[in-house]
């Protein structure tokens, strides 16, 4: 990420006036959804940019270094050659923005992305993800080793303790959620939050990122979610140094309908590589 | 690897991340036309019907001009064979047991749920309307209030006895509608067993498909009759001797003011820009535009009303991904007009947003309420008392409290003021096509001798006839204005005769200027009567029932003058007492609670005053007439003018000392003299909310065609006596329900 969030005085009247009308923003999520299709090559468009902003997630208990290997060459070559050469879009260098990892698993990824030549950051969750209840001292040197291993971008639990007392944490991005919680990404959540993050923007003239994490699994979702963004803040919240997608299982439905668009017909499942 | 299919554009908009045109496939609203020929008739008693040497009209696309089909004219011997259907109709459809007309309504909307896509994809094409509009609200809408309305009918003779269907319902609809306004009115007519006969304006297919639907359901053809015709046939139906009831239907939903409070002035026009910037017009068929087009004229008319906004200084800003080639026009926001411009006073047309600051929730409501037009109002706030006291407040048939748009079968939709005073939807909507069991058929005689600039122009002079020989004591001498007998303004008075024709005594001669105080002072009395509780109201008609029953001798005697056996006058005292007390313990027991699927939290079906009501009274049954129309209207929360019997007014008279000790100055006020005077003043009158008549059938006419200039809602007997002393007529339910209107309150809930 390149510009940080330099942070501001603390001024908790922003959020104590914060109001939402919940089944207006429930109706706003089903508009969007419902009133931004995309089609034709503007969908392979779409669905090629989406790549471009995924976070190629594994946060497995029996993550290793194999399948972390396939994670980061996936990463490195998200959609078939031959499918990207008939988009004329084989020069592009379109990658994953990231792969995020277990802290323990950043060497592997550091190691593996190198091997292919890829440069694309390593993100690690760290904090005593998921729950974030662990003390902060073991929690801040989680930081600090995933950073020594390589990582460039921490995903970090926030002290929910904290927050529901009202204390609350600053940051370059938020996210929707852990992605292991059984509530994720949900679109009337999304708008609450992005209406925030733009509301911060017109005060201070910040931008805040913005990752939606966890159940995102298909392609026509991955489309409502750019839509979403567009529409309540603009293409230039578009690049992925202020949007991410968390997603493990995404990217091969994408590649999926990126075949179809191109071929005329549906793949089989031998047919595209397995990340 | 298959050829590939991919043009170069991918590249470019993989860059600037654009939207693309998602068109909805036609093919199927087209092939619906080519089964017609592309030529659209009449869709008449189940058939098509397509008379010959008839002026045909083209159906174009209002984005491309493409022709789609030629609909032919109607002239009036199609509109007469259209009733004539209707009326063959309805003696079974009427006659039918209300779980078969269920049955058929619930067939209906499985059918429409089955050609929904061609029903959205025509009405899409033809209006120009964007598709997800109609596809999503819409068509959906349509099914739902057949659902809704098939209950209905099957529990009308429980929950509706005691009326009876009109018969067959005139329908005219606007050069600009939804089918779905046509689905507002026709649902509940079929549901309590009247039949249709549809005008609608020369160019619209989607009625004609929704009549074919109907018709080829089988069993009832000629229930939903459609024709399309030029709007002068409106008279033509609707002097139709068959026809029973004419519903009119307001055109499309027009331009919005906005009222924004002046602290949050700067951030509410900060983010309506910032919405209004990502909104996409387009052809109403893609499937990612939020407006389509509704044709060159409602452009032209948007284009001149901005135009003239701005040079009366008012600033401008457009937004919005919109085409620039006619007919798109970009939705606009007006702000800073001068509140004295022509254009702050005239109606806002579409696609407009007209924004005013104000400073204070009483400010908003009086500017909110200082139009004629009083349809819909939605508060924003998150203070909820004062965003009920706004609900509470608003002269609006319906109010969204923080919420827009939202509507639902079960939710009575209607107006006040100029917006009309009918109802669709929910148990208001069912009674706009029932009468009273018994109660005569609607007589579609209008003379054509009533002047309407002379009727009741001239008062007749009066003569002194003798001395007064009544009862004594007299009441007192005047008008009954403003809680105290008041000297007419002419200075003269009228003899009253008894029954044999001596001098029963003398009244004030009541003229136009005495109306004008009288209504002065109903309305100086209005809010503080509304808003006195239930229980108050209850306990002054309880009060006023024991005076009367006090001075039950001086009223009989009265009444014995003029011709009622003694037993009889006590017994009609006596009733008069009753119905007082009865519409007195009815006050406390008015609205409900609606809930409504799709939407958490409740639905308020309240039951508010209409305001002034003028109650012009029938000559016969002097006391108990009187009363009978009094107590309701004070029970639900009026201030009344009434001008009681012409033949005998003296006994409301004798009411009046009464309420002049009881009663709040100008609650009630009485007003006696020439009765086609009286009732010119009142139907004239602009500020007089609701006028009721019971008078000759010439009254009758002259007080609709009156009263149309600010639409107040009329109830008139066209001469025909009603039974007083009977429970139905004298103290029925139609009575309470003319005597308030409706307004739905919808109080979405979320945390």
């Amino acid at each position: 990420m390149s510009t940080h969030n330099q942070g501001t005085e603390l001024d908790l009247s922003w959020i104590s006036k914060i109001q939402v009308n919940h089944p207006a923003v429930l109706r706003r999520a089903e508009q969007i959804q419902a009133r931004r299709p995309v089609k034709k090559e503007w969908q392979a468009a779409w669905l090629l940019k989406a790549v471009t902003f995924i976070d190629l997630t594994t946060l497995s208990g029996d993550d290793t270094s194999s399948n972390i290997q396939r994670l980061c060459y996936k990463a490195k070559y998200p959609i078939r050659e031959d499918l990207l050469k008939a988009l004329n879009m084989h020069d592009k260098g379109i990658t994953t923005a990231a792969v995020c990892v277990y802290p323990a698993r950043v060497c592997d990824a550091v190691k593996a992305l190198k091997a292919v030549g890829c440069n694309i950051p390593v993100a690690s969750v760290a904090t005593g993800f998921p729950a974030g209840q662990t003390h902060l001292k073991t929690r801040l040197e989680e930081i600090r080793l995933a950073v020594e291993d390589g990582a460039t971008e921490i995903d970090i639990v926030i002290n929910r303790t904290l927050v529901l007392t009202g204390q609350w944490e600053g940051s370059d991005f938020i996210k929707t959620s852990t992605g292991k919680e059984t509530v994720n990404a949900t679109f009337p959540v999304a708008i609450v939050m992005l209406r925030a993050i733009r509301d911060f923007f017109w005060k201070t003239g910040n931008k805040i990122g913005f990752k939606p994490a966890g159940g995102i699994r298909s392609a026509k979702d991955s489309l409502a979610w750019l839509s979403l963004v567009k529409e309540e803040l603009g293409d230039e919240w578009l690049k992925p140094e202020l949007f991410r997608i968390g997603a493990s299982t995404l990217l091969s439905d994408i590649e999926r309908q990126i075949y179809h668009h191109v071929t005329g017909r549906y793949a089989a499942y031998h047919d595209l590589p397995m990340s | 690897m298959a050829a590939t299919r991919v043009g170069p554009r991918a590249r470019e908009i993989f860059t600037t991340l654009e939207y693309g045109p998602a068109p909805e496939s036609h093919a199927c609203a087209l092939a619906w036309l080519d089964t017609q020929d592309r030529l659209l008739g009449h869709y008449v008693n189940g058939k098509w019907s397509k008379p010959e040497h008839r002026n045909s009209v083209p159906c174009q696309d209002p984005i491309t001009g493409e022709n789609l089909a030629s609909c032919l004219q109607a002239q009036a011997e199609d509109v007469a064979a259209a009733v004539e259907a209707a009326r063959t109709a309805f003696e079974s459809w009427s006659r039918l047991p209300g779980a078969v007309r269920a049955q058929h309504l619930s067939r209906l909307a499985k059918v429409i749920q089955k050609h929904q896509r061609l029903l959205w994809t025509l009405e899409s094409l033809v209006t120009g309307r964007a598709v997800r509009e109609v596809r999503d609200g819409d068509v959906q809408l349509a099914q739902q209030l057949l659902h809704y309305h098939a209950v209905q009918a099957y529990t009308q003779e429980e929950a509706l006895a005691g009326w009876e269907p009109m018969g067959v319902i005139g329908l005219i609809l606007p050069s600009t509608f939804s089918f779905l306004e046509m689905m507002w009115r026709i649902c509940p007519a079929l549901a309590v067993g009247c039949t249709v006969v549809a005008l609608v304006p020369p160019a619209s297919p989607t009625p004609l498909l929704l009549a074919q639907l109907a018709g080829e359901l089988g069993p009832f053809p000629g229930i939903v009759n459609v024709i399309s015709g030029p709007a002068s046939l409106g008279p033509v139906l609707a002097s139709q001797p068959g026809v029973q009831k004419v519903a009119f239907c307001g055109a499309l939903e027009g331009g919005l003011r906005l009222l924004v409070q002046e602290s949050v002035w700067e951030e509410a026009m900060r983010r309506l820009q910032a919405r209004m910037e990502r909104l996409r017009s387009g052809r109403g068929l893609d499937g990612a535009v939020d407006m389509g087009a509704r044709g060159t004229a409602a452009r032209e008319l948007a284009q001149r009303y901005v135009r003239e906004a701005q040079s009366q200084g008012a600033q401008v800003f457009q937004a919005g991904d919109v085409p620039l080639d006619s007919p798109f026009y970009p939705p606009t926001l007006v702000s800073d007009l001068p509140p004295a411009s022509p254009c702050a006073q005239a109606e806002v047309p579409w696609p407009v947003v007209v924004a005013s600051p104000f400073r204070t929730a009483k400010e908003a409501l009086a500017l909110a309420n200082g139009t004629p037009r009083g349809g819909s109002a939605s508060v924003w706030s998150e203070r909820l008392g004062q965003a009920l006291e706004l609900g509470y407040g608003l002269r609006a048939g319906t109010v969204w409290i923080n919420s827009h748009g939202l509507r639902d079968p079960a939710v009575p939709t209607g107006g006040c003021k100029e917006s009309g005073s009918s109802w669709h939807g929910g148990p208001d909507g069912l009674y706009e096509y029932l009468r009273p069991s018994g109660t005569p058929t609607r007589l579609s005689y209008l003379s054509k001798d009533l002047n309407y600039d002379t009727f009741g122009l001239a008062v007749p002079s009066t003569l002194p006839a003798g001395p007064e020989t009544g009862p004594t004591p007299a009441p007192p001498y005047g008008l009954f204005v403003g809680g105290r007998f008041q000297a007419p303004g002419a200075r003269s008075s009228r003899p009253i005769q008894d029954a044999v024709g001596n001098l029963h005594g003398y009244v004030a001669e009541g003229g136009a200027k005495d109306i004008r105080g009288a209504v002065e002072a109903a309305h100086q009395a209005a809010s503080g009567w509304a808003g006195q509780s239930p229980a108050a109201r209850t306990a002054l008609l309880w009060a006023l029932a024991a005076a009367l029953e006090r001075r039950e001798s001086a009223l009989a005697s009265r009444l014995e003058r003029q011709g009622v056996e003694l037993k009889a006058a006590k017994a009609e005292v006596e009733l008069s007492v009753r119905r007082l007390r009865a519409w007195g313990a009815q006050a406390q027991a008015q609205g409900q609670t609606l809930q409504v699927a799709g939407l958490r939290g409740p639905v308020l079906r309240l039951r508010e005053p209409l305001g002034v009501l003028a109650i012009v009274c029938p000559d016969e049954r002097p006391l108990l007439a009187f009363v009978s129309l009094l107590a309701p209207a004070l029970a639900h929360g009026n201030t009344v003018v009434m001008v009681p019997s012409g033949a005998c007014p003296l006994l409301a008279l004798e009411v009046c000392q009464d309420m002049a000790t009881l009663f709040p100055a100008g609650l009630v006020n009485v007003v006696t003299g020439d009765r086609d005077h009286l009732t010119r003043c009142l139907a004239l009158h602009q500020d007089v909310q609701a006028l009721w008549y019971f008078g000759s059938a010439q009254g009758s006419q002259f007080v609709e065609w009156a009263s149309a200039g600010n639409l107040k809602p009329v109830w008139v007997s066209r001469g025909l006596p009603r039974a007083w002393e009977q429970e139905a007529e004298g103290a029925g339910p139609e009575l309470g329900l003319r005597a308030a209107r409706t307004k739905a309150l919808w109080l979405p809930m979320g945390d």
